[in-house]
């Protein structure tokens, strides 16, 4: 009697097999993405329509790689995040403005920055969704130059960039 | 008592992974982001993954849950486990604060896991893993009565 954990060569080739097939189904049902991610084409979260005059519908999104280009453009950086988060620790430069708290803050953050400010809004991410709703509830405002830095606050630390402390 | 334990173990599994499957398979590009953030992968491989991972969690879900073909599905699913548990580390080695991208759906309000937590999850998993094998295995060459 062979032992009990090790595997029949039988299970072991059903096992590839299912591998394979469940690899191909995903594949083929996915494989516009994964073109599009191998060809170097934006694999945007949501339809990226592109800007037809002033009007904007979705933000654009922005890589890390593009980021230093734009903020020494003197684009207005803005953290989704909760003020709380913000106060341990946000970009260089970045100014509060949680999604949370945007429908008080809106009428003095309008005041403040006109409708054409070129900015890009920030929050934990891939996978927080804050920094592209902030966006969205921006453009419906009347901003028309909003976009999104995905890879967010986790990125620029992790790629061991400078951070600044202190409440909004 | 063993078959109520194996299929207790069965069905568990392929619970966690029919339903792991279908969250990430029904938003890749979402998936995707949350496979980059774990910083292993070059940039489009990260959508391979994505493309293909949850289709193989969903197909060993339904297999076990169908209780046909568990062993090839289990060794998988020792496979995909084992995987999971070497990229958590190195995410708490690197110091990474993210989100596992296990169960959490892209988008929603639900606080995702944190690495330590998913790990611990993953020890669960892989023990229902070695005693479904194990039962399945002893099953397999004298089958139990009842």
């Amino acid at each position: 009697m062979s032992s009990i954990w090790i595997p029949p060569r039988r299970v072991l080739l059903e096992a590839l097999v299912l591998v394979l097939v469940a690899a191909s189904m995903g594949l083929s049902l996915n494989h516009t993405m994964v073109m599009k991610a191998f060809t170097g084409e934006s694999v945007a979260p949501l339809p990226n329509i592109s800007v037809q005059g002033a009007e904007q519908q979705f933000p654009v999104p922005v890589d890390y790689e593009e980021l230093d280009e734009l903020l020494a453009a003197g684009q207005l950086l803005v953290d989704a995040r909760d003020p709380q988060i913000y106060a341990t620790a946000h970009l260089p430069g970045a100014i509060s403005l949680p999604l949370g708290e945007a429908d008080q803050l809106m009428t003095e953050f309008s005041a403040k920055y006109p409708y054409e400010t070129p900015m890009i809004i920030y929050c934990n991410g891939f996978g927080c969704p804050d920094s592209f709703d902030l966006a969205v509830r921006l453009i419906a405002e009347g901003y028309i130059k909003v976009q999104v830095y995905e890879g967010g606050f986790p990125e620029w630390r992790d790629r061991g960039r400078q951070l600044e402390a202190g409440a909004p | 008592m063993k078959q109520g334990l194996y299929h207790l173990c069965r069905l568990l599994l392929a619970g966690v992974f029919i339903y792991a499957g279908f969250l990430k398979g029904s938003d890749p590009v979402a998936f995707a982001g949350q496979v980059a953030a774990y910083q292993l992968l070059p940039y489009a491989f990260n959508y391979l993954v994505a493309a293909m991972l949850p289709f193989v969690e969903l197909l060993c879900g339904i297999l076990l849950l169908l209780n046909r073909r568990v062993r090839p599905a289990l060794l998988v699913l020792f496979g995909l486990n084992s995987v999971f548990v070497l990229a958590l580390f190195s995410v708490v080695l690197r110091g990474l604060d993210i989100d596992c991208g296990c169960f959490h759906p892209p988008g929603s309000e639900v606080t995702g896991t944190s690495p330590q937590m998913a790990l611990l999850r993953d020890a669960g998993l892989m023990l229902a893993i070695f005693m479904a094998w194990f039962l399945r295995q002893q099953q397999a060459e004298e089958p139990l009565d009842g």
